[in-house]
C-alpha cells in the first residue's frame, strides 16, 4: 500500500508520468516494431548475395546492435545534458557535443575492430568459409561510419527540437532509431556488395 | 557530470560494455541457429523474432534511458519507476499484438504456411515479450542503481550491457515459449 500513497491526490489516482511515456511513445513503438518485420523480408529477399559471404550473416546481429547501441547512448546522454542544462537546445556545435562525438566515434571504432576480429575467430572455428576478408572488412567499416555519421546528425537535431517541444527525445528517438539501424545495416551492406563485387 | 564528462571517459565506460553486448549478441546468434532452425515451422518463426529482437530498442532502450535520466536529474522515485514499468509493460502489450497481426497478414501473404493454428502468431510474441520483460526489468532497474551508486554514468553502461542481455533472453524466453505452446 506504501507504494499507492503517492498515487493519492484528493481521492483519485494519477498517472501522469505513465500517461505522458505512454503518449509520446505509441505510435513509434508500433511503427518501429512493425519495421522489425520488414527487416526480416530485405534479409530473405537478398539471401543470395548473403550466402556468397557467409560471413555477413554471423556479424550482422552484432553489427545491428552496435549502431543502436551507440545511438542510443548518444540520445540518452544528449537528453541527460538537455535535462540537466550541460547541453544548450540550440542547434551549434559545441564543445560538449565534441566531446560526445569523438568518445562515441572512437568507441564504435574499437569495438568494430573487435568485432570483426571476433567475427572472423568464430568463422574460421565453425568453419564458415571466408570470401574476400579484405573487401568485406572495408565494407563493414564504410557502413558503420556512413551510419554513424548519419545518425548523429539525425540525433543531434533531432534530441533538439523534441525537447525544445517540452517531449522527452528518449521516447522518441531510441525506438525509431534502432528500427533504423536494423533496416539500413544490412541494406548498406547489399548496396555495397552490389556496388564492389 | 559536465566537468568529468569527457571524450575518455565515454570510451573508458562505454567500450566495455560495448564488448559485453558484443559477445552476447555472437552468442544469441549461435542459440538462435542451434535452436530454432530445427522447428518445421522456421519459416513462419524466423519472421517474428528480427521484431522480437528491436524490443530491446522499442521497449527495454528507452526504459533504460528515462530510468538512468531519473537517476541523474534525481526524479528517481517509486513512483515514477512504478509509472516507467507500467508503461513499458502497457507498450509491450501493444506491440506484440501488432508484431502478431502484421505476421499472419505477412503469412496470408507472401509465406502462406499453416502449420499451426494462426492465433498463435499473436500469443507467440506477447508470452514471449513478457517473459523476457520480467527478467530485462528488475536487471537494468538494478544495474542503473548499481552504476549510479558507483559515481558512474548509467547511460554509458547499461544500455549496451542489457542489449546482450535483453538479445540473449529474447531468443531463450521465444524458445521456452514456442516449446510451451506447443509449436512444431
Amino acid at each position: 500500500m506504501l507504494l499507492f500513497n503517492n498515487y493519492y491526490v484528493g481521492g483519485a489516482i494519477t498517472l501522469d508520468y505513465f500517461k505522458k511515456i505512454f503518449k509520446e511513445s505509441v505510435i513509434v513503438v508500433l511503427i518501429s516494431s512493425v519495421m522489425g518485420l520488414f527487416s526480416g523480408t530485405i534479409l530473405s529477399n537478398n539471401e543470395r548475395v548473403l550466402a556468397s559471404f557467409p560471413i555477413i550473416l554471423l556479424v550482422l546481429p552484432s553489427l545491428n546492435s552496435l549502431i543502436g547501441d551507440i545511438s542510443t547512448v548518444l540520445v540518452s546522454r544528449l537528453t541527460s545534458h538537455l535535462y540537466i542544462g550541460t547541453l544548450s537546445p540550440k542547434i551549434q556545435v559545441s564543445d560538449r557535443l565534441k566531446q560526445d562525438f569523438y568518445g562515441l566515434l572512437i568507441t564504435i571504432l574499437l569495438s568494430l575492430a573487435a568485432l570483426i576480429s571476433l567475427g572472423y575467430i568464430l568463422g574460421s572455428v565453425s568453419g564458415i568459409q571466408i570470401v574476400n576478408p579484405l573487401l568485406i572488412t572495408s565494407i563493414f567499416i564504410i557502413t558503420i561510419m556512413i551510419l554513424f555519421g548519419l545518425m548523429f546528425v539525425f540525433l543531434f537535431m533531432g534530441s533538439i527540437l523534441i525537447f525544445r517541444k517540452g517531449k522527452d527525445p528518449n521516447n522518441f528517438l531510441i525506438p525509431m532509431v534502432t528500427s533504423l539501424a536494423d533496416f539500413l545495416t544490412p541494406l548498406f551492406i547489399i548496396i555495397f556488395i552490389q556496388i564492389f563485387v | 557530470m559536465e566537468a568529468r564528462d569527457t571524450k575518455g571517459r565515454i570510451v573508458k565506460e562505454t567500450f566495455p560494455s560495448e564488448m559485453v553486448s558484443i559477445v552476447g549478441d555472437l552468442f544469441a546468434g549461435i542459440v538462435l541457429s542451434l535452436l530454432i532452425v530445427s522447428f518445421k515451422s522456421f519459416l513462419l518463426l524466423i519472421l517474428i523474432i528480427p521484431a522480437l529482437l528491436s524490443l530491446r530498442g522499442n521497449l527495454s532502450g528507452p526504459f533504460i534511458a528515462r530510468t538512468s535520466r531519473d537517476f541523474i536529474i534525481g526524479e528517481f522515485n517509486k513512483k515514477s519507476w512504478f509509472e516507467n514499468v507500467l508503461a513499458t509493460l502497457f507498450l509491450s502489450l501493444l506491440t506484440a499484438l501488432a508484431i502478431g497481426v502484421f505476421s499472419i497478414f505477412i503469412n496470408f501473404l507472401l509465406i502462406r504456411l499453416y502449420i499451426f493454428h494462426i492465433g498463435l502468431l499473436i500469443v507467440i510474441p506477447v508470452v514471449s515479450i513478457t517473459l523476457t520483460l520480467a527478467i530485462s526489468i528488475p536487471c537494468s532497474t538494478f544495474l542503473n542503481f548499481l552504476a549510479f551508486r558507483r559515481g558512474l554514468d548509467p547511460n554509458n553502461i547499461v544500455n549496451p550491457v542489457m542489449t546482450a542481455i535483453d538479445d540473449f533472453f529474447t531468443v531463450i524466453c521465444f524458445y521456452l515459449t514456442i516449446i510451451m505452446l506447443g509449436v512444431p
